[in-house]
């Protein structure tokens, strides 16, 4: 059996139910409490009214009864006295009580001894009943001296009517019968004044016992009357008749409740009192009857006056037990029943948390609050179905998103130079450089190349990150291939890219980029800032490079960039950064900053690092101090060492021409000496005569306005491993490098005329290098010997 | 820088000897004009030429251009290794017949 309390708790019916019906009995309990102390002190009160009722007319009854024997004596003693003279009528007389006076047993009319001097001395005539007949003897003899009774001896004595004491009548010449009576016994007084006898009539007591016991209020209650002794001489136990007392009884048990009353009911009280008659709990009511000295009670057990009271209550106390228990039987099924729909919505979401979304909801058409939670529940569950979907759909749209930007990562990853070293046969630079995209894709570009013995570089940084910065990105990095293609000035390359950023940014978006153009040959850097940090130096220590701020690329499409140029010394690396470097954040959001990256690179330029251990250390450094924290930002960092070798001249011979075409042959014959002093194989060598007199020509045919003016300078230089020939002019800045490549693969018709010189050039020898210093056009062509 | 143009029946040669540099291009620029009007096959031969340079190839590309208007041919003949890895650069090699 489980814990009770347990399988209550269980069922919410059960509880409802048990709830209900505890405050109902307390409720019924309170009600009936109260009903029933009233109707207790109505019925007690109703008890008394009666009793006392019943007690007023037996009394009255008994008076009426003692009265009338009075009345029948004091008319007929008159009578005795005015025929005293007659002694024999005295019989008469007494016969005539009996026979007129029903209620009466006997009568006596008895004189004092020898007063009829011829009746000797008795003379008593009684009257008295013998098998309902009326006899009449003259009862005086020596066996019964009836003066010295008394009766007759009390009435001589108190000189006044009174009422005997009960007493057993005992006549030996009546069959011995024995009768309780009490006596109306009356002086008879003579003329003068004699007390001359005594007029006795009898009443029966057995007969007044009955008349009083007749009157019973209650079933079981009876009625009794004591003497002025307290003797019983009415009472439904007739061995208690004169014999016992009130008293008697509490001589063996005190009762000191019944003594009290006894001796009220001797003093002539009347009242009521709550008390044990013959250990049963009765109420007796009591009241003296007239002179008699009597009283007379009526003994109501209580049994009797609350029998309806309690079987009433036990009525009442059954029909609420009764009706509790269906009550809780009606409210749990009741309950129950209306709670059927809740235990079906708890099982159906048991159902759904397992995961069975689509599963249906009873139907419910109540308008209560289980309807309404039906109802609400239904509205839940479709909401969650829909949620789910919503879910399935964000997760797989989120899952193609993420393998899309894995994708896009590993473009952008293609996109950015990934060899390093990038350049492994040129021992005068030393580059490296990484981008951290914070997300999967990123907004931080760099890129660079190397043209006609330039190196380009850029660093760059769009606002805001992920996908449409990538985005972005990408397009600024296009446009830095774009247009350094063919152009070598900086600033003019920024325009390009910022007039075509700024053309269609409907986003307001910004790019940041630093583009540096190192001339490898003379070590001069050209760059153009654009709203980016400015690139540290790193030679002897640690310095900035002395930038113009200048608006970011994408915020204004007519935004002057300006070109700013220094010289690179041997040995110095630049080091780019975008921001994610200096403010990378730890947990508590403190910056890694400008000064930690310094100090940091200092240490670098101390222990003479190339780019790689240096841009290795810096990542170190930042991943030492942010620790767990997230990325916040793109990182890029990029370092350019430039180291050029010394070029140990072996040979150098220089020459210089007027403008004038005719002078070409003194330009082959100066080449060819260069060439054969190189010992240089003839195909080779016709190749370099070729490139120099198609750059030679160019500059004579284009550089000067005025034909025929100006001059031309050709530097031979060889350190015995690659021939270098410069050609100088100060003409109009002409940059062959920006020429547009000859299309070598048009028709006929379509092809052009000239045009072909620079392509030579290009063709023939193994780089060139574009420089225009001081106003001078300074061509480089460079031929591996 | 010397040109010699001789004729046979609708063919004509012209035997282009020594260096054709961008002064000799000049210098050579009348007779050229004589072998644009040529009508015909025009036939280059190259056998002697050591050197061209762009200047060269452009007079050479006019007689193409000039031929193609009359429907005639250019036919380049002999070319050295040096002068060959030059019209190879330069795509000429498909612009002329090569012989």
């Amino acid at each position: 059996m489980k814990n009770p309390i347990q399988y209550i708790r269980q069922s919410l019916s059960r509880k409802l139910s048990l709830w209900i019906v505890f405050f109902a009995a307390i409720i019924f309990n309170v009600a009936l409490g109260f009903m029933f102390t009233q109707a207790l002190k109505a019925v007690r009160q109703e008890a008394i009214n009666r009793a006392t009722k019943e007690l007023d007319n037996t009394v009255l009854r008994v008076n009426s009864i003692l009265n009338y024997v009075e009345w029948a004596t004091n008319n007929t003693d008159w009578l005795v006295l005015r025929h005293l003279d007659a002694p024999d009528s005295m019989f008469v007389y007494s016969r005539r009580i009996l026979q007129n006076n029903p209620y009466l047993n006997g009568c006596s009319i008895a004189f004092e001894p020898y007063y009829f001097k011829d009746r000797g001395r008795f003379f008593s005539a009684y009257s008295y009943y013998d098998d309902g007949k009326v006899q009449t003897v003259q009862e005086g003899n020596d066996s019964y001296v009836y003066f010295y009774m008394d009766w007759y001896q009390t009435a001589k004595l108190m000189d006044r009517p009174v009422w005997t004491e009960p007493f057993c009548d005992f006549n030996p010449e009546l069959n011995n019968t024995s009768v309780i009576i009490a006596s109306y016994c009356k002086p008879l007084k003579d003329e003068a004044g004699n007390y001359i006898g005594t007029i006795s009539t009898d009443l029966s007591l057995d007969w007044l016992s009955e008349t009083i016991s007749a009157l019973k209020p209650y079933p079981n209650s009876y009625s009794m009357m004591i003497g002025e002794g307290g003797t019983y001489f009415v009472h439904p136990d007739k061995d208690k008749l004169l014999y016992q007392t009130i008293f008697t009884e509490t001589l063996k048990y005190p009762n000191p409740e019944l003594s009290a009353m006894g001796h009220a009911m001797l003093r002539g009280e009347e009242g009521m009192c709550e008390l044990q008659m013959d250990g049963v709990d009765s109420y007796v009511f009591y009241k003296p009857l007239g002179e008699t000295g009597w009283s007379v009670a009526i003994v109501c057990p209580e049994s009797d006056i609350f029998e309806g009271y309690l079987k009433l209550r036990h009525l009442v106390a059954f029909i609420v037990v009764i009706g509790l228990i269906l009550m809780l039987l009606i409210f749990s099924r009741i309950v129950t029943h209306e709670l059927k729909p809740l235990r079906s919505l708890a099982d159906q979401t048991d159902t759904i948390a397992k995961g069975s979304f689509d599963q249906l909801l009873p139907e419910d058409n109540r308008s209560d609050e289980i309807g309404r939670l039906s109802h609400s529940f239904t509205n839940m569950q479709q909401s969650l179905v829909r949620y789910v979907e919503q879910l399935k759909e964000t997760t797989a749209t989120k899952a193609s998103i993420e393998s899309e930007l894995k994708v896009a990562s590993a473009i952008q990853a293609s996109m950015l130079p990934r060899i390093f070293p990038p350049f492994p046969e040129r021992k005068d630079i030393d580059l490296y450089a990484s981008m951290k995209p914070a997300k999967e894709v990123g907004g931080d570009l760099f890129d660079f190349f190397l043209r006609d013995e330039k190196l380009f570089f850029c660093i760059g940084d769009v606002s805001g990150k992920g996908a449409p910065a990538a985005m972005l990105m990408a397009v600024t990095h296009s446009l830095f291939r774009a247009a350094s293609a063919r152009e070598s000035d900086p600033s003019v390359i920024m325009r390009s890219i910022n007039e075509t950023v700024c053309l269609d940014n409907e986003a307001n978006m910004f790019v940041t980029v630093f583009l540096g153009v190192l001339d490898l040959p003379s070590g001069r850097l050209r760059f153009c800032n654009a709203g980016h940090d400015s690139p540290l130096l790193l030679g002897s220590g640690v310095a900035t490079l002395d930038c113009m701020p200048n608006l970011p690329i994408g915020i204004l499409s007519e935004m002057k960039y300006t070109t700013q140029e220094c010289g690179i010394e041997a040995g110095t690396t630049i080091f780019l950064y975008t921001d994610g470097l200096t403010e990378a954040m730890n947990i508590d959001h403190e910056q890694y900053g400008k000064d930690r990256v310094v100090e940091r690179l200092k240490t670098c330029v101390e222990q003479k690092m190339g780019p790689r251990n240096i841009l290795d250390t810096m990542f170190d450094g930042v991943h030492a101090f942010v620790q767990d924290a997230d990325q916040s930002d793109d990182l890029t960092m990029l370092a350019l060492r430039y180291t050029p070798g010394q070029f140990a001249t072996i040979l150098s011979d220089t020459l210089t021409l007027n403008c004038d075409v005719a002078r070409v042959p003194e330009l082959n014959d100066f080449i060819k000496s260069i060439t054969e002093r190189l010992n240089m194989d003839p195909t080779v060598a016709g190749q370099v005569q070729l490139a120099v007199e198609e750059a030679v020509v160019n500059v004579m045919s284009y550089a000067y306005p005025e034909k025929g003016k100006g001059f031309v300078t050709i530097k031979a230089m060889s350190d015995g491993h690659e021939l270098r020939l410069v050609v100088i002019d100060s003409g109009v800045a002409f940059d062959p490098t920006s020429a547009e490549k000859a299309d070598t693969t048009l028709s006929v018709e379509d092809r052009p005329i000239g045009g072909l010189g620079i392509f030579l050039v290009r063709e023939l020898m193994d780089s060139i290098n574009y420089e225009r210093v001081d106003n001078r056009n300074i061509l480089m062509m460079i031929k591996n010997i | 820088m010397e040109i010699k143009i001789t004729t046979e029946g609708k063919e004509t040669i012209a035997a282009l000897i020594g260096r054709l540099d961008t002064m000799a291009a000049q210098e050579i620029a009348p007779k050229m004009d004589e072998l644009k009007n040529v009508s015909g096959t025009l036939i280059l031969d190259c056998s002697e030429l050591s050197y061209i340079s762009s200047s060269g190839l452009r007079i050479f590309l006019t007689l193409r251009k000039a031929a193609a208007e009359k429907g005639g041919k250019v036919i380049v003949r002999s070319m050295s290794n040096e002068i060959r890895s030059v019209f190879m650069m330069t795509g000429f090699m498909n612009l002329f017949e090569i012989q």
